[in-house]
């Protein structure tokens, strides 16, 4: 058995016992809302109105875009196919062997050896003589360079009866009177 | 202090949570197994029941010439076909372009006849009602796709695929290849330069859900890459001028073929590479099987004279002889091994210089000059010059032969000092003529200058190799006996340049009979090889004619050398000599 058995406690004073506060006790009457405003709920309504407006059209310009976008990209496919057509075209037209026929046709030659004429004191080095009237090689004889892309031969050259060529002629540029020319696009 | 009450609970619970553990670590290990361990067979397994996708062709490279002319592009064509089926539902109803008009449109654009067209589809028709399918036309060009797409019908559809163009036809043809129909590269650069030219094709891949849908989110696309662009050191317009040339001059000869090879001294590349009959890879049925490879890599000969000169350089270098050193030569003399030597022309014993053996080109003098040195050191002297070595592994490029020093019997001891019992190509032959013109130094042949790929990074070829293989000294020596030759020769009217220094020597190859055996009798493989201008050589120019019949020797190469010669010097501006030559060398001492 402990010490506390024996040994007792003095009484302690005891204090006045309070009443206890009240837990419970009655609502009191709640404030008066007031009345919500109609301009709010306006403003918040316009706010999404506007958002959903803004959203389709921003959506339509997206659309616009794309139709726009799908147009020049069908109009640089086209361009791109001209350009392959007219690169076709001149496939072999850019051919030496045409250039050569052609050449021979207005009656050039290939001359045999060069002559050079040097500047600082007018010596003359090489032949010293002009080209003759026969070419080395004959590029529409017997031993043509074949070239399968030359369909027709080359057109002849375009002279004159006196034998000149006549000048190109020039197309003017187009007239500004309608304001300054520009592409049309789609 | 655990009792028997307590223990059975405990133990069902140690025993339920085993199980349960042990259950959930089987499915962890299957989870692994199928997330991570074998996740790439999974995704793969499933792709190919919902993943799907096209190849993205690229486009393979051009090949340019030295000036950056095209000479071999891809371009489009188009196939183009009818669907009968469409054409009689439309018909049916009311056409915006009634049938007969709409075909006569058609044909007149793909170059057909209204009538030809009608008659497919009629055709194609009578097999079967609902025909779907009638090729029109195959290979158009994109000008006829154009037109034929304005049409807007909808019963014509195209397929679009790619095809190799030649804008130069057969310039250079033999050097630049083919492909095949599939498209595979078979001959020439296009096989050379597969590597550089060949597109890698990109891909387009997306996954699709129930009824082939596209899901979203799903599309890849990994671009094409082209091909690389791949330039040479031809100049196609000089090779243009050389072909053509050739093929006159070889057609005047009764010649059965021939080449012009022309080679830059100082870097070794091959400026022009012209023959006849040409190869134009734009129309392989105009050229026979034969033709399609490039002689100037393909054909190997005996060269005859041209490998004089080798042998002089072995001779003075080895037996320390100059071009004065003299030797006594009947045009017919027995050796005393038995061999017996002829010279071309008949002619008392002369005694010749080393320069007067050259200028004649007497086969029993250089037979005498040769020998002065051990068999071994002209074999060596062979092979630093390049014999039986390929120029540049050319596709179908042949090594030539050159037989060992032990099989050298009694006669090709001999016969090797004139160019004999060895073959070399006109590229080998234009080769060893390089180091000669370039003051003894060697320096690899090539044929392409660089690679640009799609994007355009240029990775230029690798370095030629140099190497000296004579002095200087002697190439000195020996291109002052080989422009005696010139002007000394038999050939020196028909060879004369104006205002060039030029060097030459002649080559007549017997050409070996393969229906009898032996050599052919009367014809043969000539050659001509020089170099100019003699005071700063620039260019090496090698011409060959196969079995020319008007005149048979090497003389009928020389209007052909000339030619190319003066065109060479005019193509590259080259200025005309202005050191006089030295004093003409005697031919006999």
């Amino acid at each position: 058995m402990s010490l506390n058995a024996v040994v007792r406690k003095p009484a302690q004073p005891v204090a006045p016992a309070r009443e206890p506060e009240r837990r419970l006790r009655p609502v009191e009457r709640p404030s008066t809302r007031r009345k919500p405003k109609l301009a709010y709920a306006l403003v918040a309504l316009g706010g999404a109105l506007a958002i959903g407006a803004a959203q389709v059209a921003l959506s339509l310009a997206i659309t616009q875009d794309s139709f726009t976008l799908a147009g020049l990209s069908s109009q640089q496919r086209d361009l791109s196919l001209h350009t392959h057509a007219l690169q076709e075209e001149l496939t072999g037209v850019s051919s030496p062997q045409v250039l050569a026929s052609s050449a021979a046709g207005l009656g050039m030659v290939v001359a045999g050896a060069p002559s050079y004429l040097r500047l600082s004191d007018g010596a003359v080095f090489g032949t010293g003589a002009g080209a003759d009237w026969t070419s080395t090689v004959n590029p529409d004889g017997a031993g043509a360079v074949s070239n399968a892309l030359i369909v027709d031969p080359p057109p002849p050259a375009d002279t004159t009866d006196d034998g000149t060529t006549p000048p190109p002629t020039q197309e003017l540029p187009p007239a500004i009177t309608d304001g300054l020319p520009s592409p049309t696009t789609h | 202090m655990t009792t028997r009450a307590t223990r059975g609970p405990r133990r069902r619970t140690v025993v339920a949570l085993a199980v349960i553990l042990s259950v959930l670590v089987a499915f962890v290990v299957r989870l692994v197994d199928i997330q991570v361990v074998s996740a790439d067979e999974h995704v793969s397994q499933s792709l190919t029941k919902i993943g799907a996708g096209d190849t993205i062709p690229g486009q393979r490279g051009a090949i340019v010439d030295a000036g950056g002319s095209v000479l071999a592009s891809s371009v489009m064509v188009y196939d183009a076909q009818l669907s009968p089926l469409v054409i009689t539902q439309l018909e049916e109803k009311d056409p915006k372009l009634p049938w007969a008009e709409a075909s006569d449109k058609i044909a007149a654009i793909t170059g057909q006849t209204g009538d030809e067209v009608r008659t497919m589809v009629a055709d194609a028709l009578a097999v079967d009602a609902k025909s779907q399918y009638v090729l029109l036309k195959r290979s158009l060009s994109t000008d006829q796709y154009i037109a034929l797409k304005e049409l807007k019908l909808a019963y014509l559809h195209f397929d679009s695929r790619e095809t190799r163009v030649y804008p130069n036809g057969a310039v250079a043809g033999n050097i630049l290849g083919f492909l095949d129909s599939s498209g595979s590269a078979q001959a020439g650069i296009e096989q050379m330069g597969q590597e550089c030219l060949a597109p890698t094709d990109g891909e387009e891949s997306y996954r699709t859900g129930a009824n082939g849908v596209v899901i979203p989110g799903s599309e890849r696309t990994v671009p094409a890459v082209n091909g690389g662009s791949v330039q040479l050191t031809i100049n196609s317009d000089l090779n243009w001028y050389l072909q053509q040339m050739i093929a006159e001059e070889a057609q005047a000869q009764g010649a059965k073929a021939g080449t012009v090879t022309v080679v830059e001294v100082k870097t070794g590349k091959i400026r022009a590479a012209a023959e006849w009959p040409a190869l134009d890879p734009n129309d392989l049925d105009a050229s026979t099987p034969e033709t399609r490879a490039s002689q100037i890599f393909h054909r190997d000969f005996e060269p005859g004279s041209t490998f004089k000169a080798i042998t002089a350089a072995a001779a003075i270098e080895g037996a320390g002889l100059t071009p004065l050193s003299t030797v006594s030569a009947a045009s017919r003399e027995t050796f005393p091994n038995g061999a017996v030597i002829n010279d071309a022309f008949t002619h008392p014993a002369y005694n010749y210089t080393l320069a007067g053996g050259l200028i004649d080109s007497s086969n029993v003098a250089l037979s005498k000059f040769g020998t002065m040195v051990s068999p071994d050191v002209r074999y060596d002297y062979l092979e630093r010059f390049g014999v039986g070595q390929k120029v540049l592994d050319f596709p179908s490029e042949v090594s030539g032969i050159l037989h060992p020093v032990k099989d050298w019997d009694a006669q090709s001891l001999y016969t090797t000092t004139f160019g004999q019992y060895y073959t070399v190509t006109a590229a080998q032959l234009a080769g060893a003529y390089q180091a000669i013109a370039n003051g003894g130094e060697k320096i690899d042949l090539s044929l392409v200058e660089s690679c640009t790929a799609a994007d355009g990074t240029v990775v230029d070829s690798a370095a030629p190799k140099h190497e000296r293989i004579i002095k200087e000294q002697t190439a000195a020596e020996l291109t002052r006996m080989l422009e005696n030759v010139a002007v000394q020769g038999g050939n020196a009217d028909r060879i004369q340049v104006p205002g060039y220094r030029v060097t030459s020597k002649t080559g007549t190859a017997q050409v070996a009979d393969e229906v009898n055996g032996g050599y052919k009798a009367g014809v043969y493989y000539t050659s001509m090889v020089g170099f100019a201008p003699v005071d700063d050589p620039q260019y090496v120019v090698v011409v060959t004619l196969d079995e020319p019949t008007k005149v048979v020797s090497s003389a009928a190469t020389a209007p052909a050398f000339q030619k190319a010669m003066t065109q060479v010097m005019k193509t590259y501006r080259v200025m005309p000599s202005t050191v006089p030559m030295d004093e003409l060398l005697p031919k006999f001492g």
